[in-house]
């Protein structure tokens, strides 16, 4: 038992190997004995979300390198530890919450490739292991949403491979003209380097991938269409694929801090203007996705416990929208949901609203903190709007709807399954902000809070927003983006 | 000007194509190959800078000693690219078969502008 403590706070480079071979190689014994599957899926969370712990405990920080200084270079360090504990908590709360459903073909092993590809992609330091590990992220993702096969989740997930294909081959363009000026692959080697073409290619790149403005506009429909299980996944973990290696990014190099924050900021504003706009219940919540991405990405600093509290809060929420009784927010006011998705819808909402006492309030304050002065404000707009957004679901009330004759009493796993998204939201307050003190932060949340609701009674349905999510429009908005960022940042902004 | 700045400049050129054609054609299949023209620029443009240190494979037999070897890591690391979007662009022609019973045109905005509202 201490053995295994002391492996986790300061693992050796033989135990790091293995662990990141644990879910391909469980994957393909998920493949060879089918009834195995879904409890291989629950170890390798399990082994996932411990690593995260640890290194978020204060586990020394560990580098490896490959295949010597021009291989692979991996880092596990706290920034991962953040990822590391949603990716595990996140993946084994969608196989818990759907134990007693008759388990889908191979929807095990794609789970598992996914959660290797995403524990890669948190700590690899260089750039082409990168975009291997994101391809292959693209690719189990793009397989979990087209599995159920029915015409609508084809043309999604088409649409996804193809333009996260065509994402991540503007990345590689911009790899290259790294390496030419380089001669290395690593993000390190991006320091000296003064803002050009090969940073913009490699952040439109990551853009797509995280979701932010523009390039990943496709993020809104194929949250909204994907089953919910898969829907939880694509918001909750999926999402942060693109975003660590922003931060390590940002955090390498101080010169890309600039143009992440604007881009970030931009899908803040644009995901929350949207989300009050649209009418149904699964967009809403894909439209905050983007406008909570866009806050992770801000500061290197607050993003892992940013990113962390809303994958949680919002992998819960869509994995509750299978009991909506409608989508339509029209006549959400008047529905009832089970005492279940109440609780889940009231608790996930309140946390991603930034809310006390949940995780969410204390990553918002840790975001604050450390962002300077004219970004604070700006969040703080953000915040009135994210309450505003979330006011919307909150009119259902504490209705209850009565459960229908002969129901299923929930099952134990469904319960495991919310209580793992949600216990780390109502405790993990503590943990995230330790030094918080009540006073001041609370009555700029309340005025928040107050101005949020005022704005939601305020707002009436107008005129309907623009679509900017039709195929040629998303390739379109990257070319529109690199342009962007070429044109406002390159000349030393 | 040099020869290897021609060859840069076309490599764009196609890529760019690629890209247009993407954006452009209506067609589904048509943009899944514009894709692939674009991840081949992107293979030639690795091959390209690989080889600015000279055009010989640097396989380890006997060398003559002043031999202008190729750079081989950009050409390793292309091996993993070139497979990745080998497998892509057969999922997503699996998925364009199924597609194509709803519209056998296969055209863009009988998909997209079905439920995007």
């Amino acid at each position: 038992m201490i053995a295994a403590v002391d492996a986790l706070a300061a693992p050796s480079p033989g135990l790091i190997k293995a662990w990141l071979l644990v879910p391909f190689a469980a994957a393909f014994v998920a493949v060879l004995m089918p009834s195995l599957a879904r409890g291989l899926v629950l170890v390798s969370s399990l082994i996932t979300g411990l690593v995260g712990i640890g290194q978020l405990l204060g586990g020394s920080p560990l580098e490896l390198d490959l295949l010597g200084a021009l291989g692979v270079s991996l880092r596990l360090d706290g920034m991962a530890g953040w990822f590391l504990l949603l990716n595990g908590l996140l993946v084994s709360a969608v196989v818990l919450e759907g134990w007693m459903r008759p388990p889908v073909p191979l929807r095990s092993m794609l789970l598992l490739v996914l959660q290797g590809g995403l524990t890669v992609s948190c700590v690899a330091t260089d750039l082409v292991s990168l975009y291997v590990t994101l391809e292959l992220v693209g690719i189990a993702a793009f397989l979990l949403i087209v599995l159920p096969q029915s015409d609508n989740t084809l043309w999604i997930g088409l649409r996804y491979l193809l333009l996260s294909n065509t994402a991540m081959g503007l990345y590689l363009i911009g790899a290259a003209l790294v390496y030419v000026q380089q001669d290395s692959f690593r993000m390190a080697a991006l320091a000296g380097l003064p803002f050009g073409a090969p940073q913009v290619f490699l952040l439109i790149g990551l853009f797509s991938k995280a979701g932010l403005f523009l390039g990943g506009l496709w993020l809104p429909r194929t949250h909204a269409e994907a089953p919910p299980e898969i829907s939880a996944l694509l918001s909750g973990v999926v999402v942060t694929g693109g975003a660590v290696p922003l931060l390590r990014l940002a955090e390498v190099d101080q010169a890309l801090l600039s143009p992440i924050r604007w881009v970030g900021m931009a899908s803040a504003v644009l995901g929350v203007v949207y989300a009050l706009s649209d009418g149904d219940a699964k967009r809403l919540l894909a439209w905050s996705t983007l406008s909570q991405m866009g806050l992770v990405v801000l500061s290197p600093l607050s993003g892992g416990a940013m990113a962390l509290a809303h994958g949680l809060a919002k992998g819960a929420l869509f994995l509750s929208a299978r009991q909506f009784t409608t989508r339509q927010l029209h006549s959400w006011a008047a529905s009832a949901l089970s005492p279940l998705a109440l609780g889940v819808l009231w608790i996930a909402s309140l946390s991603i609203a930034g809310l006390p006492p949940f995780a969410g309030y204390a990553a918002k304050k840790q975001l604050d903190s450390v962002l300077p002065e004219p970004w604070g404000l700006m969040v703080l707009l953000v915040s009135v709007g994210t309450v505003a957004v979330y006011a919307r679901l909150w009119s259902v009330g504490l209705q209850v709807k009565p459960p229908a004759p002969g129901a299923l009493p929930v099952a134990w796993c469904q319960w495991l399954a919310f209580g793992l998204l949600l216990v780390p939201l109502v405790l993990g307050a503590e943990a995230l902000a330790p030094t918080w003190k009540p006073g001041i932060g609370l009555i700029t949340t309340a005025l928040v809070l107050a101005a949020g609701l005022l704005l939601q009674r305020w707002l009436r349905p107008g005129q309907p927003l623009p679509v900017l999510e039709r195929l040629d429009q998303l390739l379109g908005g990257v070319v529109v983006l690199g342009a962007g960022l070429l044109a406002g940042f390159a000349g030393g902004l | 000007m040099s020869a290897i700045r021609l060859l840069e400049l076309l490599i764009l050129v196609s890529a760019l194509a690629g890209f247009l054609g993407l954006l452009l054609r209506r067609n589904l299949f048509l943009k899944v190959l514009a894709m692939d023209v674009m991840g081949t620029a992107v293979v030639a443009l690795f091959v390209l800078f690989a080889a600015r240190s000279g055009l010989r494979s640097p396989i380890l037999r006997e060398l003559p000693a002043a031999a202008a070897l190729a750079d081989p890591i950009p050409q390793g690391v292309i091996l993993t690219a070139i497979v990745i979007g080998l497998s892509i662009q057969a999922l997503l022609l699996v998925v364009m078969t199924q597609l194509a019973r709803l519209d056998p045109s296969l055209d863009v905005e009988s998909f997209d502008g079905g439920s995007a509202g």
